[in-house]
């Protein structure tokens, strides 16, 4: 019993960390209608800020400051780079390409992952860095109730993603940069006429996905520790996978898909066999496809012909 | 002339624009030709190739042959039907794979290649039916990332197989001692048989999309391409429609798969990452991404240039070359370009005397070229003696130039230029050169970037227009 | 009584809470040319999009010369005799124009792609055949879709080419009944002239029956046999064009209340 609720912790931590990342693709799905391929990638670079800025500090053994000052700068320079950074992309890849084909935008933007990933490859080089949180936050505190054992830094990453997502639904359903998001996906050319800057909206969408997907990287980081290049891209597809067996463009469709993405991911890694994790949550994404292509709360394309 | 008809209407064909002087003269003598007389043309020139190169020029060719083939059987399901497939890599993998297993110990069978090799392209073309069915009602970017995690599974898959119980794929070691190809009796071993194997089975797929490229099927692809609603409703079963495109890519996977296998004598799974689908697709986007030629054309220039990069001096001699022929190609007047040129080569010189006067010992470094392009860059760009901080600050500020470039106009761009020019030259020397396989991938995703911004068509691609 | 070619029966559809068609009684006889009028947000377009398979009725029935056609995909209901053109123009832009029209023909042609490699004598044979029925319908237009515009671009047309291209592309797919979704839209007067002298010579020259969605009133009078009017979804008016011109709750749904039109 105790394995399982372990199992189930680890499941809500890393579908936390999935829900954030989902919902950052589905925010720009929204408003564009396109997947910001590079996602992954703004990922692992909030992942490499959190670090930049962990070492700055004195490094895990040796903070200057104390440890939830350290963890607000963390994340707040994740959350602030990996935003510009998202409005970057938007700026070079999307922009531009706003009128053409479907495949341009992706393209560029697997171009653009590429580059990221190369780029921090090249400046920073290969070694994998090392949060190492048990070292300034100790392992053994947290919550220890009978069976049920939750590390402080799994409540600390749930706690943080269920605070951004209440957050985020409620700044979409009541704040005036949120109605325009909404109105930008329902229908870009309306909404421009009805006054809303498109340009800016649209921005806006990029530079909050993103921002999650900053605070994600860090969470990634404290919760297992290694950060390397790569980590963008199986992470970054797995999100995904999520968004869409939620419903791509909603925004609770993602929190429920990546939490659901999480939880398949922890149990089959814990009764399956974690070297086919992946092998798994791919098939029942394939499934998903087959029978509820729309996702979970998807909503159904009526196409103007 | 026919009665009402106009007679501008009439003349039109004479007045057709095109390129002028020796140049267009030349593409006009080119383009009048037959396609067959095209085809025959370049297929004798490659055929001459090893009998006046090198045994490692044979094996670049090989390479650039089969980055060729496989460019050409993406351009179906990419080019044609305009379905984003990533999953591409992974029929390359497993028609290598599944050709290793009919020709090596592995599973010890030995299946004749003629017998292997079709039954792989099958194989194949049905793997690719298998994704795409789930896929049918994916548009673009569902469909991507769908067919990217298809690849990543693949990949997973082959390195991971053995811990199932049954060792099928080698795990990490892969398989080796593939047995080469065996025809008429022979068996092929050296490049020279193997490049002119490839380039026979080239020009027998190429010929064989040509023909397919004016039937109804792909007109049918195109169809789904531009408007897949409008061509449901005109009698297309678009669904079906997809899935072929996804098989007949595939089938082509498949048979580069079995060709590249049994030329490697083995497969790995590190042969089938993602990187290489990066390789593939900047192969036929930059040669035109829909085109024939375009996508043998975009595969050798591709895997020329890749296999340029693993030598230092050859390398430099390409990215130097790249550039000088990009400038000479896309800046006019002349004056402009010479402006650029002068005051970039000034500045060079410049930098390179304050530096060496003022921090003798900072900059003690050397250009990694070799020849006589070396002597002169040496005086041209200043190489610190520590050259990994500097580059790397250099990058970024790369980085930042050339994003900034777009943003500028008129003279103000063209200054703008002349430090972009050599900075890149400086990141170059001191820290891109000596990480060639980094470079690659940078240079790789930098390409797709500025193809999809600048010339989407890629170099001989028609340019499409979008249904807005 | 014989059958009609198109019969649609209590056809209602839904999106969401909006109900788009409500209730349409509609049939079109072989060879007749109707049309389809109504105030924009009418329906008229989805009642196209309903015969043709691209949204399927919440209830009701739609045959074509006796078979039913609900729930059939597209590709298939085109097939069986049914052609539209679209009210925003929907070309294969990046395709030729005698490649647009050749694509109509995939239905009825049957070359595999390994037929079409290796170039059997009746892929080559098929093909002969829809290269010159592509050539023949083109030449429909007069001058202006033949000759060297063969091999154009299709996004080279002019609008008013653009339309003709449509029609002929249609035409291809030898359909029993051809759709027209507002022919003459954008055109001038003199281009909209030629689009009615067009539409009826489509049934007198080449026999197909048609049924017309048409703002343009002149176009209306100058082609209909018969005309049915919608609005909100359902069907108003039907009968001739004197008829359902001054009929008052036709003329309320384009005018307004209290609107009076004086013939």
């Amino acid at each position: 019993m105790e394995f399982f609720t372990q199992q189930l912790v680890n499941g809500i931590t890393l579908g936390s960390l999935y829900a954030l990342l989902a919902i950052g693709y589905s925010i720009v799905y929204g408003v564009i209608g396109l997947l910001n391929f590079a996602q992954g990638e703004v990922y692992m670079v909030g992942a490499f800020i959190g670090f930049g800025v962990l070492s700055g500090l004195g490094g895990p053994s040796a903070l200057a400051v104390p440890v939830a000052l350290a963890l607000v700068l963390m994340f707040a320079a994740a959350a602030l780079g990996s935003g510009m950074l998202g409005v970057l992309i938007e700026r070079v890849a999307f922009r531009p390409l706003r009128d053409s084909s479907r495949m341009a935008p992706l393209i560029t933007a697997l171009g653009i992952s590429i580059f990221l990933q190369n780029s921090v490859l090249l400046l920073l080089g290969p070694d994998i860095r090392n949060y190492e949180s048990s070292s300034y936050i100790p392992v053994t505190s947290g919550i220890h109730v009978g069976f049920l054992r939750i590390s402080l830094v799994r409540i600390l990453v749930i706690v943080t993603a269920v605070v951004l997502m209440v957050l985020l639904t409620l700044f979409v359903k009541r704040t005036h940069l949120g109605r325009a998001m909404r109105s930008v996906s329902y229908d870009r050319e309306a909404a421009a006429m009805m006054g809303v800057d498109i340009d800016r909206t649209i921005m806006s969408a990029f530079f909050i996905g993103s921002l999650l997907a900053g605070i994600a990287g860090v969470m990634a980081g404290l919760v297992f520790s290694r950060v390397f290049q790569l980590m963008g891209f199986v992470a970054g597809l797995k999100a995904f996978t999520g968004a869409v067996i939620g419903g791509i463009g909603s925004i609770p469709g993602a929190m429920m898909g990546g939490m659901l993405v999480g939880l398949a991911e922890s149990f089959t890694s814990a009764y399956i066999s974690s070297t086919f994790q992946n092998v798994i949550v791919f098939g029942v994404l394939v499934l998903v496809m087959l029978i509820r292509p729309r996702g979970l709360f998807g909503r159904r394309e009526i196409r103007k012909v | 002339m026919s009665i009402g008809v106009d007679q501008w209407v009439e003349t039109a064909d004479s007045r057709r624009l095109g390129p002028s002087g020796w140049w267009g003269r030349g593409l006009h003598r080119w383009k009048s030709l037959p396609p067959w007389g095209r085809l025959a043309i370049v297929v004798a020139l490659a055929a001459l190739v090893p009998l006046f190169a090198s045994d490692f020029i044979v094996r670049v060719g090989v390479n650039a042959l089969l980055l060729a083939l496989l460019a050409v059987g993406l351009n179906v399901s990419v080019g044609w039907a305009g379905l984003l497939d990533l999953g591409f890599i992974a029929f390359y993998g497993f028609g290598a794979y599944a050709f290793a297993l009919l020709s090596s110990d592995q599973i010890g069978v030995h299946l004749p290649t003629l017998v292997a090799v079709p039954l792989v392209v099958v194989a194949t073309g049905l793997l690719g039916v298998l994704l795409g069915l789930p896929s049918r009602r994916l548009s673009g970017d569902y469909l991507a990332i769908v067919t990217l995690f298809f690849s990543q599974i693949f990949l997973e898959l082959a390195l991971n197989f053995d811990r199932l119980g049954v060792d099928l794929t080698g795990g990490p070691n892969g398989i080796a001692g593939v047995t080469p190809f065996h025809l008429f009796g022979r068996s092929l071993s050296s490049p020279t048989s193997y490049f002119y194997l490839f380039l026979l089975v080239l020009t027998v797929v190429v010929t064989a999309l040509f023909f397919l490229e004016r039937s109804r099927t792909g007109r049918a692809w195109r169809a789904v391409h531009d408007d897949a609603l409008a061509a449901e409703i005109m009698t297309v079963p678009v669904n079906r429609v997809k899935l072929m495109a996804f098989a007949g890519g595939a089938a082509i996977a498949g048979l580069a798969g079995s060709l590249f296998a049994s030329f490697q004598l083995g497969v790995y799974p590190l042969n089938f990452q993602v990187q290489f689908l990066i390789v593939i697709y900047a192969a036929l986007i930059l040669g035109g991404s829909g085109s024939l030629p375009g996508a043998v054309l975009g595969g050798v220039v591709v895997a020329v240039l890749l296999d340029l990069l693993r030598d230092p001096g050859q390398a430099s001699a390409a990215f130097y070359g790249v550039i000088v022929i990009t400038l000479i190609a896309r800046v006019r007047p002349w004056r402009r370009l010479g402006a650029i040129v002068g005051a970039t080569v000034l500045l060079g010189f410049i930098v390179h005397l304050v530096a060496t006067t003022l921090w003798p010992s900072a900059f003690e470094g050397e250009v990694e070229s070799t020849g006589r392009l070396a002597s002169v860059l040496d005086s041209w760009i200043v190489v610190p003696t520590e050259p990994a901080t500097a580059g790397n600050w250099a990058y970024c500020a790369l980085i930042a130039c050339l994003l900034a470039l777009p943003l500028l106009r008129g003279w103000r761009r063209d200054a703008l230029v002349v430090p972009t020019l050599y900075l890149a030259a400086f990141v170059w020397e001191t820290r891109l050169v000596g990480e060639p396989s980094i470079t690659r991938q940078l240079l790789l995703g930098a390409l797709l970037v500025v193809m999809m911004l600048a010339r989407p068509q890629g170099l001989i691609g028609t340019p499409r227009v979008e249904r807005v | 009584m014989s059958r009609s070619l198109l019969e649609l029966r209590d056809v209602s559809v839904s999106f969401g809470q909006l109900k788009v068609v409500d209730g349409l009684d509609l049939s079109v006889e072989e060879g007749e040319i109707v049309s389809l009028i109504g105030p924009n947000g009418a329906g008229k377009t989805t009642v196209f999009n309903l015969i043709t398979g691209v949204y399927t009725p919440d209830s009701g029935s739609i045959h074509l010369d006796g078979t039913s056609i609900v729930g059939r995909p597209p590709h298939e209901i085109a097939t069986m005799g049914v052609a539209r053109t679209f009210q925003s123009i929907r070309l294969f832009l990046n395709m030729s124009v005698r490649e647009n029209v050749m694509v109509a023909g995939y239905g009825r042609t049957t070359a595999r792609p390994w037929q079409s490699i290796v170039r059997t004598r009746k892929a080559r044979r098929e093909e002969h055949e829809e290269r010159a029925l592509a050539e023949e319908l083109l030449s429909f237009f007069g001058q202006r879709l033949v000759g060297y515009r063969f091999d154009q671009p299709a996004y080279s047309l002019s609008y008013a080419n653009r339309r003709r291209l449509e029609i002929a592309r249609a035409m291809a797919a030898r359909p029993r009944i051809l759709l027209l979704d507002e022919p003459a839209a954008g055109m001038n007067p003199q281009e909209t002239h030629e689009i009615t002298a067009l539409t009826s010579r489509l049934r007198d020259e080449k026999g197909f029956t048609v049924l017309v969605i048409e703002h343009d009133m002149h176009v209306v009078e100058g082609v209909s046999d018969r005309v049915v009017a919608l609005d909100h979804g359902a069907k108003i008016a039907e009968g001739s064009f004197e008829h359902v011109a001054l009929h008052p709750a036709v003329v309320e749904s384009y005018m307004g209340k209290g609107a009076t039109v004086t013939g």
